[in-house]
């Protein structure tokens, strides 16, 4: 090719030592230029909707702005509020914390559960594969979450159901319990929507099981070990991965969640529902404080950084690398 | 050849994904919750996109901005085509919301520069907007008679003014209402009148539920504007430029009481009721699905009620207070308000002109957003209006405007945040989880320190 022969010609002895300037034509047909211009879309949309508003952000969580008046500079007082003044933010860690910590793993459990059911390849178990899946693309939508508040009302689906089976009994029930309205088991209706979207992790615990090879299996079998220990001593330990990579993103997924709370219950009843997000979007975007929820947002991105940096510090006590037996 | 063609392929990507951006729905995860605070800033980006007017030659297209019901944006947009159809050179492009998160997109807006040309506001958010010069001084146009205010009440225009310039049109009048049930107040045979006491109010909501088992709804998780009524009845207005009108927190405390009280006697819906039902809309109000038999309401909310619940044979009587000509009063329901920003002034006061005093475009309206400022178009259009319209209008001429007081300058900066406050606190009280001593000394400290601390910056 004619720009092959071009850099042949540059390295050439005769001329390397002359270093001659390249032409602009020749600039744009190097590889490397291929290379910018191929990534420009994405370098470009990352820089302008998501580095310099990060680097804005980390701006405004130093000022008082209110959208309406321009920023005005106060150093560290809004991160001194956020812990020593305000009950609410704390309040709200806590929810997010309980929440994350508790339906990641029954995600991730679920997930592997199902997984485990559905790895032989039958027709059925197609058809429950996308079954299982669905939730989890659809579940993140607005329109899942009014589903899911009207389900849990006082004459939502949910009692009409256990009214019916009380009927069964012939115990003659109105059970309108409010689900949504009580501090103990509001946020529950949100943990189990959570949970209920464990397919995306359950199809990658399904693909990460089918690359076990079944030799290991075989072997444990000629041993005779039994189902349940050849789970626990083979698969599972396999799994390590799969359960780290699932982890990482369910945890990071679940300190962010904002549709679920905002739709469903805006943090009522009491704040006992109050998600971080939507707590930040309410001070920032209700009560005007941006710089405020600046300071919120990059709070919680030092929270997330740390667990994850933990966790891969953990990693080497739990999780089989490759080419680990 | 392959790399040219491969370079000006993605080139026009490139392109193409630039043109994208402005309504671009990035799809990181698969439950997509951190995908919406993203969207909140591409969805301020897309009306960047929206046509802008132009400063050359004859045709204008104006931004212009409401929140409302379903009811409201048809209306609002026909009279809008009626405009456009006397006026060929000026087109509109709408944006409408729910109340709800009517004034986040505004402040976004506002912080990009983008605010729509005529935007409807509101009394409670006019002082903040007109204090940071985001709103067009109207009174040159009064003044050369663009905006022919003649036939309106000289109260109701200066209700739109701050710092003495009219930066907000009034456009509906309406007054606070009490809609309550007939039928299920004739079943307990109790009487309601006008002007009722707050005790009598009690003394009726305990013999409906009684008689009747239906409970009552004061105002809850909407009590913003009842405790201001409740404090003008004692004699305060509630929110004062940098403090609180009240001396101390008695008012508090009897607001805090009352509610404590309903709750333990039992005739007040319960709380756990109000999460499942999104506060401030018209169809989940407990009056609507009726398990209370009054809803605190607006004189214009009126028709919208009788929209959603065409079975209730209601009826309209104001708001309890003890002292009713001190708490009641004519309320600029809503106000259009050119933005600052907007390149065509002239033409938007002339919109706003024609909403004022157009017979045409009233008879579109129909007194939706409350009664017209203009006395000449009221007179014109109230034999065309629903039956529900009429009664409003009956009810805020004959009761209230014989018996009431101006109403409460506009609100200072920071009232947002402590009716917010004054919500939670209600609900706590409600749970049982604060005693009203402990609420209401919260809500006085907490109220004078906002309002002081907007005042300092």
């Amino acid at each position: 090719m004619k720009s092959d022969k071009k850099e042949v010609k540059k390295v050439s002895p005769q001329v390397s030592h002359r270093r001659a300037k390249l032409t602009l034509w020749q600039k744009l047909n190097r590889q490397s230029t291929a290379g910018f211009v191929c990534v420009f879309p994405f370098t470009f949309g990352f820089f302008a909707f998501t580095l310099i508003p990060v680097i804005m952000s980390l701006y405004y969580s130093f000022t008082i702005f209110d959208t309406l008046s321009a920023p005005k500079f106060i150093g560290l007082q809004n991160y001194i509020t956020l812990f020593s003044n305000d009950a609410r933010f704390l309040k709200s860690l806590g929810v997010t914390f309980f929440f994350t910590f508790t339906s990641v793993p029954l995600r991730l459990v679920f997930a592997l559960f199902v997984a485990m059911i559905l790895v032989k390849a039958t027709k059925i178990s197609a058809i429950y594969r996308a079954v299982y899946y669905l939730p989890s693309i659809i579940g993140g939508s607005v329109a899942v979450a009014i589903l899911w508040k009207r389900m849990f009302a006082t004459d939502g689906v949910l009692n009409t159901i256990l009214n019916s089976f009380f009927g069964l009994f012939g115990i003659d029930s109105s059970f309108d319990y409010a689900w949504l309205g009580s501090t103990n088991t509001a946020i529950w209706t949100l943990v189990i929507l959570a949970v209920w979207q464990f397919g995306s992790s359950m199809l990658i615990f399904l693909s990460a099981i089918k690359q076990i090879p079944t030799s290991y299996y075989e072997a444990a079998d000629v041993d005779g070990t039994s189902k349940y220990r050849q789970f626990f001593s083979i698969t599972l330990p396999l799994l390590t991965p799969t359960v780290f990579f699932n982890l990482i993103m369910q945890m990071i997924n679940g300190f962010l969640a904002f549709t679920q709370c905002y739709i469903i219950t805006q943090g009522k009843p009491l704040d006992s529902t109050l998600f971080y997000t939507v707590y930040m979007y309410e001070k920032s975007f209700k009560d005007y404080a941006m710089g405020y929820g600046s300071a919120m947002a990059w709070i919680m991105l030092i929270i997330i950084g740390v667990i994850t940096l933990l966790l891969f510090k953990t990693k080497k006590f739990w999780v089989v690398g490759e080419g680990e037996q | 050849m392959k790399k040219k063609i491969a370079l000006l392929f993605v080139g026009v990507m490139a392109a193409f994904s630039l043109m994208a951006c402005s309504d671009s729905r990035e799809t990181g995860s698969a439950d997509g919750s951190k995908t919406t605070t993203e969207a909140e800033s591409s969805a301020a980006d897309g009306t960047t996109e929206a046509a802008k007017t132009s400063s050359t030659g004859e045709a204008v297209t104006l931004r212009i901005s409401w929140w409302g019901n379903q009811l409201r944006n048809e209306r609002t947009d026909a009279m809008l085509k009626a405009y456009t159809a006397e006026n060929s050179n000026v087109t509109f492009k709408n944006e409408f919301t729910e109340w709800d998160s009517y004034w986040d997109k505004l402040a976004t807006q506002t912080a990009g520069n983008e605010l729509p040309d005529i935007i409807q506001m509101d009394y409670k958010y006019l002082a903040q907007y007109a204090n940071n010069g985001l709103l067009a001084d109207l009174s040159p146009y009064i003044e050369d008679g663009t905006l022919d205010l003649s036939a309106a009440s000289e109260d109701i225009v200066a209700a739109g003014s701050v710092d003495g310039k009219v930066q907000a049109l009034c456009i509906g009048v309406n007054a606070p209402a009490l809609v309550y049930n007939k039928a299920i107040a004739e079943e307990a045979g109790v009487t309601i009148k006008d002007n009722m006491t707050m005790d009598e109010f009690v003394e009726v909501s305990k013999t409906i539920y009684e008689k009747t088992g239906v409970q009552t709804n004061i105002a809850y998780g909407n009590g913003d504007n009842f405790i201001e009524y409740f404090a003008r009845s004692a004699g305060y207005v509630l929110f004062e430029e940098g403090q609180l009108g009240t001396p101390d927190d008695s008012v508090f405390l009897d607001f805090f009481h009352m509610y404590k009280q309903a709750i333990e006697e039992g005739w007040h819906v319960d709380p756990s009721l109000f999460v499942e039902i999104t506060p401030g809309s018209i169809e989940t109000d407990p009056l609507v699905s009726g398990k209370s038999w009054a809803f605190f309401a607006y004189s214009n909310q009126i028709s919208a009620i009788s929209s959603a619940a065409p079975d209730l044979d209601y009826g309209i009587t104001t708001w309890p207070a003890d002292n009713a000509k001190a708490a009641n009063y004519l309320k600029p329901g809503q106000f259009f308000s050119i933005s600052t920003g907007c390149e065509n002034i002239e033409e938007a006061v002339k919109v706003l002109n024609f909403v004022t005093n157009s017979v045409e475009a009233n008879e579109i309206l129909l007194a939706e957003r409350g009664i017209p400022i203009s006395s000449v178009v009221a007179e014109e259009i109230k034999p065309l209006i629903a039956e529900a319209d009429q009664a409003a209008f009956g009810y805020v001429n004959n009761v209230v405007t014989e018996n009431s007081s101006p109403v409460n300058p506009a609100s200072a900066e920071g009232s947002g945040e402590i009716q917010a406050l004054l919500n939670s606190l209600v609900e706590e009280v409600c749970y049982g989880q604060k005693t009203p001593e402990a609420a209401a000394a919260e809500i006085f400290t907490k109220g004078n320190e906002i309002l002081a601390s907007k005042v300092a910056e």
